[in-house]
């Protein structure tokens, strides 16, 4: 993505934005305090602003912020995380008169955790990681090494469905097109092994993976379709779920979840992005995503004037799983 | 019921691993109001049952094995140790489970746990308890204490009240209280019923009319959290200092032993500093929000 | 003159043999790694190949003597009663091979927190038994900031036995009488000559100078304290916090934990598990919730570490190890906030 041109053109935006009262806050990203991290920045203060970046590291899906928005917020994102915001809109969560959505088209972000297999190095032993155009070059001990881009984007980013903000107010760059179908499938490499293996085996696989949890939540918190004020898992009367994280309740406390975020959820990514022992939870939330398109035809977030897919009844709706 | 002294005894402290709870039967239960019951209870181990000591103002940590644990003040007194009692309110999983218990069911008992209300500081001291609701539990195990020592003490005034008539706790004690005429029993509830003959009045305000002398007193006072903001700004106008004014402070608990971090103010820990704090200490606190 | 000392040194290709002799007294925990997580992990007798990837784990040691969950007891009900039996008591020593002093200096906070006052028998049973055998590190993330917490990456207070990267060899100080005796029982142990000492020194001072993230601890407390009323600053600090417990829970320091039950018709465990003052039901009572605001929960979380624990043990409950950092989901660092805090602190008091 050309990012110099729409960098200095959110600057200026967001400027503007605070200084003529439009919006009380700035939510956008800013450098983090490590190499290739870029961190959320959430400001009042117009002198804050040209701390904002756009690059290929701002990974964050920042509509998680608007579920406890209080004001108006000036908010960047990128496709996916627009259609966090779609979604909701559609649930009401957020008025619309209450965030200034400032569009950035994307060409993907990499996957630090990519870079660092490819290259067999720490993120703070590489020099550097520039994106130019469709290669990425990666620099380590002043050796130069380039690779495909897509070796080290997000995997949903691979199999993005809209790069570019449908809903905006303000698009800060060139639109970027969709995933090649190539590419789709390649997002999904993961997931569709899973799915081809058989059923004794997959609960073996998914057991193992939810021993490693230690439910920290960040799966959740970090979700922007998980804005409930009291999480399910919080309930004692009855008690869904044990707080403690033994595989039995890690399992059945993601299950809900997925349950929970269903048609919500726009496989943005994040969760299995923030969880701290590599679960692969997309293959999880994604696979719901795909039973949602192909039950009820609908994808979160696409669309601002359908209604909330599980929250409203339509006539048309199909039935023939109740009797 | 036995009255034994207990200035002399010895800190009891459990043996072993001290988050296994022990096991005791309820003995008998007494329907408090709607939602609030005292229930008396003894040691399943009759070793236990001797040995067990606690000071008024401790609190244990009760569970039904399977449910969960909660801290709950030891509202008996430490004179009348015969059996031990906890007034429980319904308010959520585990105490909507022990109100559902009757008589002869066993359930965990683990402490007792925190301070007590400072026996020695009080002698000799003229005392004004101020209650209100269910907050007269800690209380209660002072009241008695004193009572069954009387002569240690000089004036005993009780301020008590309850939202209305049906909210009032230990109408036992109440009475009991108000027959002792070396005790000034003062109950009062915020609106009476039409079959209520006794004192209107918000505590606060009734303490302000009773106006008890602040030579040589303690207060010690415990309610709900509003009915304490507006008690202490009365007590200081009737001339109690910071150091004269003694109170419990609530928090949610799990270890009782300052350990699970989570009833932390600043760096005390109310299960082991506490619960029971002067009004001094709590203005020393890191910040008046907590 | 040539200074005695007890140091030897141990040739790396003799690192499986070592951790084989000490296999047949303890039970023996290296770092171990898959493409999901790095961690710590029995060792399986073989495999020496962390020396070669091992910087540090994504969970820290204290999972090793203070587990993500634990059994307190299990009890059963029947006709006479409830019946609790403990769990069955893990006889084995651990040793823990390779530890960093980051996370053996957290190992002693917890030891503090947790023979305070009453001594936790789930804990103690575990660290009692326990062998530290520390690795110094050569190669410091870019989040570690051990070096302004009265420590460094080479540290040997914390540990029985101490090993220091010098090349083909780790020069090896026993620190403790349990580090001793395991030094007395070797035969792999070889003597350190001078130019061992001198590379050992100059490892040392060179990764000391890696660590380049630091922070200032002077007059922390009473900085942190001054502004600990200040609402909107700390809500400004704590506004992309989204409270999970990451940073706590992955702390080789933090060690809160819930207690909770399960029960299956007439029996049943009781729990302990790892909890997190980030987490809003953590302070929950049924009638009221002191910390219902996440900036109250993030004040909490910082103060405890460097004001509150430090005013009842004399030492910041923070080793400077940067998980926190590094697995922060979205990169909230603890080190920025000391810096502004601190600088507001400062601008208060040039007020």
């Amino acid at each position: 993505m050309k990012d110099g041109g729409m960098q200095q053109k959110l600057r200026s935006e967001a400027k503007a934005l605070l200084e003529q009262g439009k919006v009380d806050y700035i939510i956008g990203f800013e450098a983090g305090s490590l190499k290739f991290t870029t961190t959320p920045l959430i400001t009042s203060d117009k002198d804050d602003i040209d701390r904002l970046v756009i690059n290929p590291f701002i990974v964050n899906n920042l509509s998680v912020y608007l579920s406890e928005l209080k004001g108006r917020a000036g908010i960047v994102v990128k496709g996916c995380d627009s259609r966090s915001i779609v979604s909701l809109l559609q649930d009401n969560k957020v008025a619309r008169e209450n965030v200034v959505i400032l569009g950035v088209p994307c060409s993907g972000i990499i996957d630090l955790g990519k870079v660092e297999k490819l290259v067999g190095k720490d993120r703070d032993e590489i020099d550097d990681i520039i994106q130019d155009r469709d290669r990425v070059v990666i620099t380590v001990d002043e050796n130069r090494r380039e690779f495909p881009i897509r070796e080290v984007l997000f995997d949903n980013c691979l199999g993005c469905e809209l790069p570019t903000p449908q809903e905006y107010d303000i698009l800060l760059g060139e639109l970027t097109s969709a995933a090649s179908d190539e590419d789709k499938i390649a997002s999904q490499k993961k997931i569709n092994s899973l799915k081809n293996i058989p059923p004794e085996q997959r609960w073996e696989f998914w057991r193992s993976e939810f021993d490693r949890c230690i439910r920290c939540y960040a799966c959740r918190n970090i979700c922007p379709a998980c804005f409930c004020d009291r999480c399910f898992v919080e309930e004692t009367e009855p008690p869904w779920v044990l707080p403690v994280p033994r595989w039995q309740d890690n399992l059945v406390f993601q299950v809900i979840r997925n349950m929970h975020v269903a048609g919500r959820c726009t496989d943005c990514g994040e969760c299995e992005r923030a969880c701290p022992v590599n679960i692969p939870l997309r293959s999880l939330t994604r696979e719901m995503y795909d039973m949602v398109d192909e039950l009820f035809h609908y994808k979160a977030g696409m669309d601002k004037e359908a209604s909330s897919f599980l929250a409203a009844y339509e006539a048309t709706d199909v039935e023939d799983f109740i009797r | 019921m036995a009255v034994s002294d207990i200035s002399h005894r010895p800190r009891f402290l459990a043996k072993g691993n001290v988050y296994l709870p022990h096991i005791a039967v309820i003995e008998k239960i007494i329907d408090e109001t709607y939602d609030t019951s005292t229930f008396h209870f003894n040691f399943k181990d009759e070793k236990l049952r001797e040995e067990f000591t606690f000071e008024s103002g401790q609190f244990a940590l009760v569970s039904i094995l399977g449910i969960g644990e909660a801290p709950f003040c030891i509202c008996s007194s430490p004179t009348r140790i015969d059996h031990l009692e906890c007034s429980i309110r319904q308010v959520g999983r585990l105490t909507r489970a022990l109100h559902r218990l009757g008589v002869g069911a066993e359930i965990g008992f683990r402490g007792p746990y925190g301070n007590c209300f400072p026996l020695d500081f009080l002698q000799g001291k003229s005392l004004v308890f101020v209650g209100g609701g269910i907050g007269l539990s800690p209380l209660r195990s002072l009241i008695w204490n004193v009572v069954d020592n009387r002569d240690r003490y000089g004036n005993i005034d009780i301020i008590y009240g309850a939202r209305s008539p049906a909210d009032l706790c230990f109408n036992y004690d109440l009475e009991a209280w108000d027959k002792d005429k070396t005790v000034n029993m003062v109950t009062t509830v915020d609106k009476g019923d039409e079959s209520w003959t006794g004192r209107e009045g918000f505590v606060p305000q009734v303490l302000e009319q009773v106006a008890p002398s602040a030579s040589n007193a303690v207060a010690i006072v415990c309610g709900p959290p509003i009915m304490i903001r507006f008690t202490f700004p009365v007590l200081e106008k009737l001339g109690f200092t910071p150091e004269q004014m003694i109170t419990t402070l609530e928090k949610r608990m799990k270890c009782g032993i300052g350990k699970c971090g989570r009833c932390n103010i600043g760096n005390i820990y109310v299960c082991r500093d506490g619960p029971v704090f002067s009004y001094a200490q709590i203005m020393s606190f890191i910040s008046s929000e907590y | 003159m040539k200074k005695v000392t007890d140091s030897k040194k141990i040739s790396k290709k003799n690192i499986a043999k070592l951790l084989d002799e000490w296999r047949q007294e303890f039970t023996v925990l290296v770092p171990w790694r898959d493409e999901t997580v790095a961690k710590w992990a029995r060792w399986d007798g073989k495999d020496t190949s962390f020396l070669d990837w091992y910087r540090n784990t994504v969970v820290p040691p204290k999972a090793i003597f203070f587990p993500p969950m634990e059994e307190m007891f299990s009890f059963q009900k029947d006709r006479e009663g409830y019946h609790l039996e403990l769990p069955a008591s893990d006889e084995s020593k651990q040793l823990i091979f390779g530890i960093r002093p980051c996370d053996a200096k957290a190992l002693a906070v917890l030891n503090m927190t947790f023979s305070d006052a009453y001594e936790d028998p789930y804990y103690l049973a575990k660290r009692n038994g326990g062998v530290l055998v520390g690795l110094g590190c050569t190669n410091p993330y870019d989040s570690c900031f051990c070096t302004s917490l009265d420590s460094s990456p080479t540290d040997s207070a914390n540990v029985d036995l101490m090993l220091t990267d010098i090349g083909d060899d780790f020069l090896v100080e026993a620190i403790t009488d349990k580090g001793k005796a395991l030094m007395a029982k070797t035969s792999l142990a070889e003597a350190v000559t001078r130019a061992d000492e001198a590379r050992a020194k100059d490892v040392k001072e060179t990764t000391y100078a890696k660590v380049t993230k630091k922070i200032d601890t002077e007059g922390i407390k009473e900085k942190l304290l001054s502004g600990f009323d200040n609402k909107d600053l700390w809500e400004k600090i704590a506004a992309k916090c989204i409270s999970c417990g990451i940073c706590t829970f992955l702390c080789p320091t933090c060690y809160c934990f819930d207690i909770n039950d399960e029960l299956v018709k007439n029996q049943g465990e009781r729990f302990r598990s790892w909890d997190s003052c980030a987490f809003p039901l953590y302070t929950k009572m049924p009638m009221e919730n002191p910390r219902v605001e996440k900036w109250r929960r993030l004040r909490q979380k910082v103060c405890h570490k460097y004001v509150f624990y430090p005013m009842n043990f004399d030492v910041i409950a923070c080793t400077g190890c940067g998980r926190c950092i590094r697995l922060c989901p979205v990169n909230w660092d603890i080190t920025q906030t000391l810096d502004n805090l601190s600088a507001e602190a400062q601008v208060k008091m040039e007020k």
